[in-house]
């Protein structure tokens, strides 16, 4: 792209610098950083000393600029830099960030912004009121269009491997909107319910609040909206696409195959699911004990599923996939998950009475889980269990019998804690590991000591003893169960060895792909998994994708229901014959710095976490879930805790808000090249930080207040409906004006008179008595500094209306129990000595301050500051706006304090030299000549 | 004292969760933010945030003319759809 100049900053230097060079013929680029063009003069209530409405006059300028056929805006954008390109012209690169809104359709209707779950200071009303993550910068915004911030993935959302928008249904859930919360974990899977009882919780791990007192209840917040949905009895209400005519075989009906089947189903295409077991559900049915996953739960998920017209197969093993496609089936997804046995490979271990933990738990779940007895049927063990490992899965019956379990992680553990509960008289738990290293989570080990299971760390099974069947296993010391290189290899003290008795032995260590079915036809791994590409998912069969445990090896329900989302991704596009792209699956944005996040906020106070479940002390006799669910009330406060680490939530409501369709969550930034001809530089000024006086309390206490502020109180669009105290929404009777603030000041680094707060401060004392007529203000100053037509007269009309003006300085400001606040000055025109007043609410004057980032644009090019730091003009009387860098100008409050008119007045001396140098260009001879009798400066 | 701790972020944050408590308060007719605040269990520093944020979104509005005190009264409307 290629423009005659670049206006960088729209304020009322900006858009002047661009109207004038625009009317002038020349093709003009703005970059304004903000959403709106404007700057701090659309923000103001009037202006001094005319008392006209700063947004009346601003509005018809920032319309003309951003419909003027010459010129072209780009707001939310940023110049990162800037170089030369030849003699005198100029290569600008812009980033433009995302807006996550279609601004071609946007129409301004707000419905996005009054539907959004996340509050934020509204840094347009100098955070006196909140905005939402989705807002317009201001009623009169030009471009009105909404935009979203978005600071980044949310660390939960982020770390989701079922990409379940963590953040969002935490803000929803916050917002008080369950079922929203609840639609949008079905926008994932549709094991909402299941999640939220048995998922590892990885967000809860990396969630930012667990820097402060612990992690948002993410998981438990999940288990709260499931259980609220699943009460009303209602289907899911989810938008299904219209049927395709395509048919997908899903084999095997865990978490990766109900999620796939579902996402296939959302997308039109008819999904029919095949399970071997008498019941769908994979490890969630058959594995995961039901105190911490009832079966109602599970049937509950599932029925989201077949609510879309999802058939399920039970009691059917596939074991021939060609057979499938040649029945009439698009594509295959085998999600068989992982339910080969591990094997202890000692003596003794297919003696009676000696099972494997996945045969044991399968049959306690699928209906016999509330009696006593476990001798498991022949016809739901042995149906299941690969060839040659059937002996390992015999029906055991552990009622009034010791069990011993081998095995450290949590299926030795949920084993256990069933094995109880089925009446075991006593159970141990032996594993080659310490106490500390069990692979198990440390709570589930915790849980199941407090129930009475006998912990036996750091012993290896030797045999398992007997000779009809067990009677007991020979343990030896395990001395390292890993190798130098982290490898699985234990090590054994044969001299050290002990042996518990026992009748029923259970073998919890390690499960593995059951694929021998299809080995013939699908490479797999050496470890039994089947070979696929990790991105795509799909196999070297083309129409055979493949998910979940069977892939991965033993894992963790979400990341299966992860999986089965990316096959069904990849399954939709390949049967609509498009790309398999893996970046297109996920298109989240990169995850937001957790210190980054915490560092948003001065301190953060603490609020009490969930306490844990109470550990039960006893040994449960029956399947009756141990983790409560979340009160109400507790609802409230943890969802209060989550810090909107991304600002916005993802939670969609925007998006099912906006009639216009128009919000794009999926909008990334995109960096533009210009060449330029010539660059204005208007990026105006910043505010003196007010809480760098403490003594005035600004920040600390709350009826001290800036002078914008003060601004927006008295402005139209303002924060509260009128001039209120922010302590209390108190109608101010006294109120005080501390001038000079961060001005003429020494001890803050900044000498110079900011030339506008003793104006301003004058503005505001009339419209503050026009509108309480009743309030007193007081003005304490050094001197009253009113240079400019009619500035004096403005300044004796204040003291007509009644505001009284105390000279000396404000040593210190302190606050009363009442939040008024009490001014210790020195009164100059009563003898200098100290005196105090009290008053309800004090205005600090700050002055301004410059902008120096701007310099930081010129790589390569010494972009002159002065002494102040504020962009330095080469020659100010002389030659106003003409910076270090030829062909580089400064408009406005960037090279020194300046009000409206001023601002105005320099832009033009700004341009008339841009457009000169613009004019040189043209004509190269003409500007040598001229260069050569330029008066030098 | 009326001075806050919190940062104002979080004050911003609570919105959210806030409105229920406070619209719950309001069903028995307007109140000031002393009163609201008395009635909630919060500061009224904080309580100013809250009312003002779901007065720019149309969940409350505030009655005409403050009482002797200088404290307006805020009622709870039916949230406006926005034009
Ligand atoms: C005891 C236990 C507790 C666990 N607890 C948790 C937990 O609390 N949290 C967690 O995150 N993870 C847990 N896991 C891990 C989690 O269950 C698995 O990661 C997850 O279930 C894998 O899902 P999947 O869909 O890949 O496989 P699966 O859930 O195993 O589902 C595969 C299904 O396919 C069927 N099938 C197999 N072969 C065929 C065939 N040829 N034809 C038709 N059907 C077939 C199987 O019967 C099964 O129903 C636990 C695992 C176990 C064993
Ligand atoms: S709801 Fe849509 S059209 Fe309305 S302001 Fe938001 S993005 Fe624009
Ligand atoms: S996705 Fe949710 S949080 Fe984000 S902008 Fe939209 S409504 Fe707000
Ligand atoms: S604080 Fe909130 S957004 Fe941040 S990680 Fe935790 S739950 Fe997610």
């Amino acid at each position: 792209m290629r423009y005659d100049a670049l206006v960088i900053g729209s304020g009322i230097g900006g858009m002047e610098s661009a109207l004038k060079l625009a009317d002038m013929g020349y093709q003009v680029l703005v970059v304004e950083k903000e959403a709106s063009v404007g700057g701090k003069m659309i923000l103001l209530s009037k202006v001094f000393p005319t008392l006209d409405c700063a947004s009346c006059i601003s509005t018809p300028k920032m319309a003309a600029t951003v419909h003027h056929p010459n010129i072209t805006v780009l707001t939310h954008a940023e110049v990162t830099g800037i170089r030369r390109d030849g003699a005198d012209r100029f290569q600008a690169r812009i980033l433009a960030k995302p807006r996550f809104v279609d601004t071609a359709a946007c129409t301004g209707c707000r419905q996005c912004e009054m539907s959004c779950t996340v509050a934020v200071p509204d840094q347009f009303n100098a955070d006196m009121v909140a905005r939402r993550a989705a807002y317009i910068a201001f009623p009169q915004a030009v471009p009105k269009k909404a935009i979203i911030e978005r600071a980044g993935t949310s660390p939960c959302t982020g770390e989701c491997p079922a990409g379940i928008k963590a953040h969002g249904y935490v803000a929803l859930v916050r917002a008080g909107r369950p079922e929203q919360a609840f639609n949008l974990v079905l926008e994932a899977t549709p094991l909402v319910g299941s999640l939220g009882r048995a998922c590892y919780a990885p967000c809860e791990g990396t969630c930012t609040r667990g820097e402060l007192e612990g992690s948002v209840p993410i998981r438990r917040l999940k288990r709260f909206v499931a259980d609220a949905h699943y009460a009303t009895g209602q289907p899911p209400s989810v938008p299904v696409a219209e049927s395709t005519g395509r048919r997908v075989a899903v084999v095997g009906s865990g978490p990766a195959g109900l999620t796939a089947a579902w996402q296939l189903a959302l997308r039109g295409h008819q999904v029919k699911v095949f399970e071997s077991a008498p019941r769908p559900g994979g490890m969630l049915r058959l594995g995961i004990p039901a105190y911490r996953l009832p079966n109602a739960v599970v049937d509950d998920d599932i029925a989201n599923l077949t609510a879309l017209g999802v058939e399920i197969a039970t009691n059917t093993r596939i074991d021939n996939l060609a057979a499938l496609r040649a029945g009439g089936f698009d594509a295959v997804l085998l999600a068989a998950g992982t339910h080969a046995p591990g094997r202890l490979r000692v003596p003794g271990e297919d003696l009676p009475g000696a099972v494997s933990a996945l045969a044991f738990l399968r049959s306690a779940k699928l209906g016999r889980a509330t009696t006593a007895a476990v001798a498991a049927p022949a016809d739901v063990v042995a149906g299941t269990a690969p060839d040659g490992q059937t002996t390992m899965t015999d029906g055991v019956d552990v009622c009034g019998q010791r069990v011993a379990v081998i095995g450290g992680g949590n299926v030795a553990i949920d084993t256990a804690r069933t094995a109880l509960r089925l009446g075991a008289a006593e159970v141990h738990l032996v594993s080659l590991e310490s106490r500390e290293q069990m692979p198990a989570h440390d709570w589930e080990v915790t849980e199941a000591l407090a129930e009475g299971i006998v912990a036996h760390p750091g012993w290896g099974v030797r045999r398992c003893r007997g000779a009809e069947r067990v009677t007991g296993v020979a343990l030896r010391r395990c001395t390292a169960v890993l190798d130098a290189t982290g490898r699985f290899a234990p090590q054994f003290d044969d001299t050290d060895t002990i042996d518990l008795p026992c009748e029923v032995v259970i073998a919890a260590v390690g499960m593995a792909a059951d694929t021998a079915d299809f080995a013939a036809s699908l490479p797999t791994n050496r470890n039994g998994t089947i070979a696929v590409d990790p991105g795509t998912l799909q196999t070297r069969l083309g129409y055979v994708f493949a998910a979940g445990d069977v892939v991965t090896g033993p894992s963790m329900i979400t990341e299966a229901v992860g999986q089965g989302r990316r096959a069904a991704f990849m399954i939709d596009r390949w049967l609509s014959g498009h790309e398999l792209d893996p970046v297109a699956f996920d298109d989240r944005l990169p995850v937001v710095d957790r210190q980054a996040v915490l560092s948003r906020q001065a301190d953060h106070s603490r609020r009490g976490p969930l306490p844990p479940p109470a550990v039960p002390g006893h040994a449960p006799d029956d399947f009756a879930e141990l983790e409560p669910p979340i009160a109400p009330q507790e609802v409230r406060s943890a969802t209060a805790r989550c810090l909107d680490c991304g600002v916005c939530s993802e939670c969609h409501e925007c998006v099912s808000a906006c009639p216009a369709d128009a919000i794009d969550l999926g909008m990334r930034a995109e960096e533009i090249d210009a060449e330029i001809g010539t660059v204005v530089l208007s990026t105006g000024f910043r505010l003196f930080a007010a809480d760098a006086k403490p003594q005035y309390g600004y920040g600390r206490f709350a009826n001290v207040i800036t002078g914008m502020q003060m601004d927006r109180l008295l402005a139209p669009t303002r924060p509260y409906h009128t001039v209120l105290r922010p302590s209390d929404g108190k109608v101010p009777d006294r109120i005080a004006y501390v001038l000079c603030t961060g001005s003429r000041d020494q001890t803050v680094g900044n000498p110079l008179c900011s030339k506008i707060c003793c104006m301003y401060s004058i503005k505001q004392n009339q419209l503050i008595m026009g509108t309480l007529p009743l309030a007193d203000v007081a003005v304490h100053y050094i001197d009253v500094r009113t240079v400019g037509k009619g500035y004096d007269e403005f300044f004796e009309q204040a003291k007509g209306m009644g505001a009284e003006f105390v000279k000396g300085r404000v040593a210190h400001i302190d606050e009363t129990d009442e939040g008024n606040l009490v001014l210790t000055y020195e009164d100059i025109d009563h003898g200098g000595g100290l005196a105090t007043a009290e008053y309800d609410l004090v205005v600090l004057a700050v002055g301004v301050q410059p902008n120096p980032e701007v310099a930081a644009l010129f790589g390569g090019l010494d972009l002159g500051l002065d002494e102040h730091y504020y962009v330095e003009e080469v020659n100010e009387d002389l030659d106003p706006g003409r910076t270090t860098i030829p062909g580089v100008y400064v408009a406005g409050a960037a090279s020194g304090a300046r009000d409206i008119p001023e601002s105005i007045l320099h832009a033009g001396a700004a341009v008339t030299q841009a457009a000169a140098h613009l004019e040189r260009q043209r004509q190269p001879q003409r500007s040598a000549q001229q260069e050569r009798t330029r008066v030098p400066a | 004292m009326s001075a806050t701790t919190r940062d104002v972020r979080e004050i911003i944050r609570d919105e959210q969760v806030m409105r229920a408590p406070i619209l719950a308060a309001l069903a028995d007719g307007p109140l000031t933010i002393p009163d609201l605040a008395t009635a909630i269990g919060h500061p009224t520093r904080e309580v100013v945030f809250w009312v003002m944020g779901m007065r720019k979104y149309g969940h409350l509005t505030e009655l005409k003319g403050a009482d002797d005190e200088g404290y307006f009264r805020y009622q709870a409307v039916e949230r406006r759809e926005p034009a």
